[in-house]
């Protein structure tokens, strides 16, 4: 990385930039395209099974809808067809309805997307909030001890569902404050956007909470202080600067919501994109399908270039010219609170498996069943009369191990992406907004329904948050002024890495990984009707939460547990870390 | 500076925003004068497939809401009633003369014997074939204005029945296009006229003056597809909808007592065993399955109380089996618990189910408890449907718990019997070829006259039963939401009506 071209450079990596998304959204399209004829099922008949449940699949009527349909001229002729008609404003037909696509994948598109540019609007609000008091404390260099992280692990480790079927529940049916389902007018989108933007807005709150204190560390900010500069403008400055790190994160984390909202569309009966997608899926009604993943491919690198010229606004010149002040956190000194969050939810953790342990998970007894918490059952038991304890206990260790495994995973490929930033850029731009039912999809075509599929699925689309956060965090340190005297002392590749990029990227990446935990859990769960992941009768925390989500109102213990495990665990992953990096930090502090 | 660009983009916004809703509200746009007295809401289960058409899915929606019909319909013993035939006759084995009544399309025009002759001929040139007419060829002739002749090819005892099906609807010369399509958008003759589709979710009705059965009482029908259970429960307990079908079993509790309705249906869910390949070709293995099964524990369980315990392949929805039933005589000796622990030795038994219907997998749970105690090693694999059905027909698992009508389109019972248990059965998931059971439903379909048809069904019935290719388990029943202002909604246990000319607001 030479300092001296820069602007060919930036010229030339635009182009690749611009290339590695035409690559990627080809590639995806064409998988796509190839699902039906891949995936061992026969369109023809899922496409009939679509049309009319009761119809008899015999050959003749087989026969017949694959004429129709043109079954037998292969996938490249349907993509060639399709993708001649693009220009014309023709989509082509649905297989199932023989109606035309493209009024429906923009009416649902429109939809999903006002969905989440309502939800984009709590999640700024709820971000705020989370970071207000270190932004408040920090521009008035008040900011000693960091604040706690344990609200934000709590609000993130929200499942959407869960809460979009209480806010349903609670707001919709008791009280009568907004529509309970519908997407009649801006009363309607309340909810919806409230069960989608609140855990959103908690995990990008969280990471800019992170990232806010060492803005305020910097030299300017010290000086700006003692010149007496409003703390109001301290703060502002400070914010532009932790922002462009945490921009990117709205991406995978707001905009995917437009194709991937499918559960709470459901609950709130919305006709957005994801249920069009997800019906399309299961029907193997290509046109629709594609069509829905080609609008989701531009959504990703329209929002991609927004939110790129956004971080260009927000960083400035200093960006380009290399100039940019290391943003490197101060020891952190979390509260004596976080250590002992991080041990009670530790203990509470293990005292949740022993307990669960000694208990059979699997015992059904029809005449227990949805019984209150009391002694003999202390987490109360479900609709089969099975002990929730005892299935929370046994299903711990194979759901976080998963979990995990799969965050490794993501993490490692995201950062390993994220620095190959020409290439990864587009990649992950188009990859983003893909819901992870596609991924799941394009899984059971190649391997078929299996007990690893849904993990493989997930490590499909799951490194995306990663490798934007990792991508936008290098550029910042490339562009900052030690590297470019680590360079002229003759560092190398390895030493940079080491040295410099590392250290920079990897405390926020991990806190954004741990973040999203718990959505980890839930997303391998929800691949299950594919036949991707364990099987039922298989003790997981993401199949306890979706198979008592109908429980919730008659039996709310049934699902309260569950989620209480979750947010355990959030809480101890998140608080867990910042015990350690203080040690750490402290540690290095006194050798 | 910034806030004028916010300011900026707040406005670029707006119009886009505002679009998006007006699109929203123009589906619902009936809800203007949704207020106006007398129009229903109702919250359907099912979003339409086919635009309303009635080859599809969609033709229940058609006569749920008495938008179309056909030249007969069925009366509540599942026999058939005039409709827009006042009457008819066989005049030969093959050949039957339906005399018509004087009615109008909802577009003004006559029903003549043309337009029927015009619909039938389309019913039976769309691709694929309706359901309904897969096993039987008819060609429909109009003998004058208001006589149509319908010959078929193989003698159809049940032609009447057939002619009730919704996919059978009489819609106007209007409703089929070049290309194949059929809309039923003011094409039909019933006391409701579509007036206006949006996409999937929503359907505006108004009365149709014209009805030969009078006027209606409601002055129209606003429909909303819910596909969530949930949520259409939430619909009409937050009084959003004055109907809401099917609510599920979870949420039947929370509803209101006066707004809860439940009607046995015409679902039996069983246990069909695989006796193709796999562990259950032996009939002692399968005759221990069906000891250990016990269907009464689902019953208050799983089902909450909606449902019956089986007792037999038909259960009490279809009213003319109670008196009929013929007891099920030589069966195999069930294995003994150590017998199918010999027996099984190293093999699992492959539970299959679907995520479709709610209750299903927590039913294949209890299943599994009760087949892991009578000595089998039981592994589930449950999928969405369609994601499996394909490994069903081509005989992958040894079980499935299925959920099955058991009055098709024809509201006669051999359709069902013949698809699922003859050798040559299309939908012959049990895999059975039991030569008797062939005899018995081949005797059962040439049968004409009703009553003994139907005693040679449950003969057929026992034949089926006999070989333990099939546990039933329940009859489920179904759970309609209704407030208490609404009278006079149908409750059909074959779920082809809902809304009829005397439903109305109180």
């Amino acid at each position: 990385m030479s300092v001296t071209s820069v602007g060919t450079e930036a010229g030339s990596s635009r182009w690749r930039v611009g290339l590695g998304r035409l690559a990627a959204g080809t590639a995806l399209l064409t998988a796509v395209a190839m699902l039906p004829w891949l995936s061992g099922n026969d369109p023809a008949l899922t496409v009939l099974r679509a049309r009319s449940a009761d119809q008899d699949p015999t050959p003749g009527q087989l026969a017949a809808v694959r004429e129709q349909l043109g079954l037998d001229e292969g996938s490249f002729t349907h993509l060639a067809h399709w993708l001649g008609g693009l220009p014309r404003g023709d989509a082509g037909t649905s297989w199932v309805s023989g109606e035309a696509v493209l009024p429906q994948v923009t009416g649902a598109f429109a939809v999903s997307f006002t969905l989440m540019l309502g939800a984009l609007v709590v999640t700024i609000a709820v971000a705020a909030l989370v970071s207000a008091r270190t932004l408040y404390l920090g521009s008035r260099r008040r900011l000693h001890r960091g604040s706690g992280a344990i609200g934000v692990a709590v609000l993130a480790a929200l499942p959407k569902f869960l809460l979009a079927s209480l806010l349903a529940t609670v707001c919709g049916v008791w009280l009568g404050w907004f529509p309970s389902s519908g997407w009649a007018g801006p009363a309607s989108m309340v909810l919806p956007a409230l069960a989608l933007g609140v855990p959103s807005g908690a995990m990008i709150g969280g990471l800019l909470d992170q990232a806010l204190p060492a803005a305020f560390n910097e030299p300017w900010a010290r000086t700006w202080y003692a010149y007496g500069f409003a703390p109001g403008r301290v703060a502002r400055h400070a914010l532009r600067r932790a922002l462009a790190g945490v921009l990117p994160q709205l991406l995978p984390t707001v905009v995917a919501l437009v194709g991937g909202a499918v559960a709470v569309e459901k609950i709130f009966n919305i006709p957005g994109l994801g249920r069009l997608a997800l019906d399309a899926a299961i029907a193997q009604d290509l046109p629709p399908l594609q069509t829905a993943t080609l609008a989701l491919v531009l959504l990703g690198v329209v929002s991609g270039l927004l939110i790129r010229a956004l971080r260009r606004a927000l960083l400035g010149p200093a960006l380009r010219d290399g100039a940019l002040p290391a943003l490197h956190a101060p020891a952190p000194s979390r509260g004596r609170f976080t250590r002992w969050a991080a041990v009670a939810c530790a203990l509470a953790l293990l005292a949740l498996v022993t307990g669960g342990l000694l208990r059979d998970p699997l015992h059904v007894d029809t005449a227990a069943r949805l019984l209150p918490p009391s002694a003999a059952h202390p987490l109360g038991t479900d609709a089969l009369g099975r002990d929730l304890l005892a299935r929370l206990g046994h299903g711990a260790l194979r759901t976080v191990g998963v979990a995990l495994v799969v965050t490794a995973v993501c993490t490692l490929a995201g950062l390993v992406l994220g620095m190959a930033a020409q290439v990864g850029a587009g990649l992950t731009e188009v990859v983003a907004t893909m819901p992870a039912v596609l991924a799941g999809l394009l899984t059971t075509a190649v391997t078929g329904p299996s007990a690893w599929g849904a993990a493989l699925a997930v490590c499909l689309v799951g490194w995306t948050p990663y490798a934007a956060q990792a991508a936008a965090l290098l550029e910042q340190e490339r562009a900052s002024g030690h590297m470019l005297a680590s360079l002229s002392f003759g560092a190398g590749p390895g030493y940079l890495l080491r040295h410099h990029l590392l250290p920079a990227v990897l405390p926020p990446v991990l806190r954004n990984a741990l973040l999203r935990l718990p959505t980890t859990v839930l997303v391998l769960a929800s691949l299950g009707f594919l036949g991707l992941g364990e099987q039922p009768p298989t003790a997981e925390w993401g199949r306890l939460l979706s198979e008592n989500q109908p429980y919730v109102e008659l039996a709310p213990w049934t699902v309260l547990g569950p989620a209480c495990a979750l947010v355990l665990l959030s809480v101890l992953a998140v608080s867990g870390t910042d015990v350690v990096a203080v040690r750490r930090s402290a540690s290095v502090r006194t050798s | 500076m910034r806030t004028s660009r916010g300011l900026l983009l707040t406005l670029a916004l707006t119009p886009l925003l505002a679009g998006c809703f007006v699109a929203g509200a123009e589906g619902s746009g009936s809800d203007a004068e949704g207020g106006s007295a007398g129009r229903l809401r109702v919250a359907l289960a099912v979003p339409p497939v086919q635009a309303l058409s009635p080859y599809s899915n969609d033709a229940t929606v058609l006569s749920k809401l008495s938008v179309a019909e056909g030249l007969t319909s069925l009366d509540k013993n599942g026999a058939a009633a005039p409709a827009l035939a006042k009457s008819w006759r066989q005049t030969s084995d093959t050949t039957w003369t339906f005399e018509l009544r004087k009615a109008t399309f909802q577009n003004g025009t006559p029903v003549t014997a043309e337009s029927v002759v015009n619909a039938l001929g389309h019913a039976d040139a769309a691709k694929p074939k309706p359901r309904v007419l897969s096993d039987v060829t008819l060609t429909a002739k109009a003998d004058d204005a208001d006589t149509v002749t319908i010959d078929t090819k193989a003698v159809d005892p049940v032609l009447p029945l057939r002619l009730a099906s919704p996919a059978l609807a009489i819609l106007s010369d209007k409703a089929y296009a070049k290309d194949g399509t059929v809309s039923p958008v003011g094409t039909g003759t019933g006391p409701f006229k579509i007036t206006k589709l949006t996409d999937k979710s929503k359907a505006a009705l108004d009365r149709y003056d014209g009805y030969w059965g009078g006027k209606a009482k409601a002055s129209g029908i606003d429909v909303t597809w819910i596909a969530d259970g949930t949520a259409r429960a939430n619909a009409l307990r937050g009084g959003d909808v004055d109907i809401a079908e099917w609510i599920p079993t979870a949420q039947a509790k929370l509803l209101d007592a006066k707004t809860r309705h439940e009607v046995p249906s015409v679902r039996t869910d069983s246990l069909v065993l695989n006796t193709g390949s796999g562990l259950f070709t032996d009939p002692a293995l399968r005759a221990a399955a069906r000891e250990a099964v016990d269907g009464s524990a689902l019953v208050d369980s799983v089902f909450g109380g909606y449902a019956d315990p089986a007792q037999g392949l038909f259960g009490p929805a279809v009213s003319w089996v109670t008196d009929k039933r013929v007891e099920v005589t030589g069966r195999a000796q069930a294995a003994t618990t150590a017998q199918v622990e010999a027996g099984t030795k190293g093999k699992t038994l492959r539970l299959a189910t679907y995520t479709n219907r709610t209750e299903l997998p927590e039913a294949a749970t209890v299943l599994q408890q009760q087949l892991e105690k009578a000595g089998f090693t039981v592994k589930q694999d449950v999928r969405e449907y369609t994601r499996m059905e394909a490994d069903l027909l081509a005989g992958k698992y040894d079980a499935l718990v299925f959920s099955r009508v058991t009055l098709l389109d024809t509201g006669d019972a051999v359709a069902y019997l013949a698809s699922d248990y003859t050798s040559d059965g299309v939908y012959n998931i049990a895999r059975l070829k039991d030569a008797k059971v062939d005899e018995a439903i081949k005797a059962a379909a040439e049968e004409g006259d009703t009553t003994k048809r139907r005693q040679k069904i449950m003969a057929a019935e026992a034949e089926i039963l006999r070989t333990d290719a099939v546990v039933p388990l329940i009859h489920e029943k179904v759970v309609q939401g209704i407030s208490a202002d609404v009278e006079g909604v149908l409750l059909d246990p074959r779920e082809r009506s809902l809304i009829d000319v005397d439903t109305h607001l109180k």
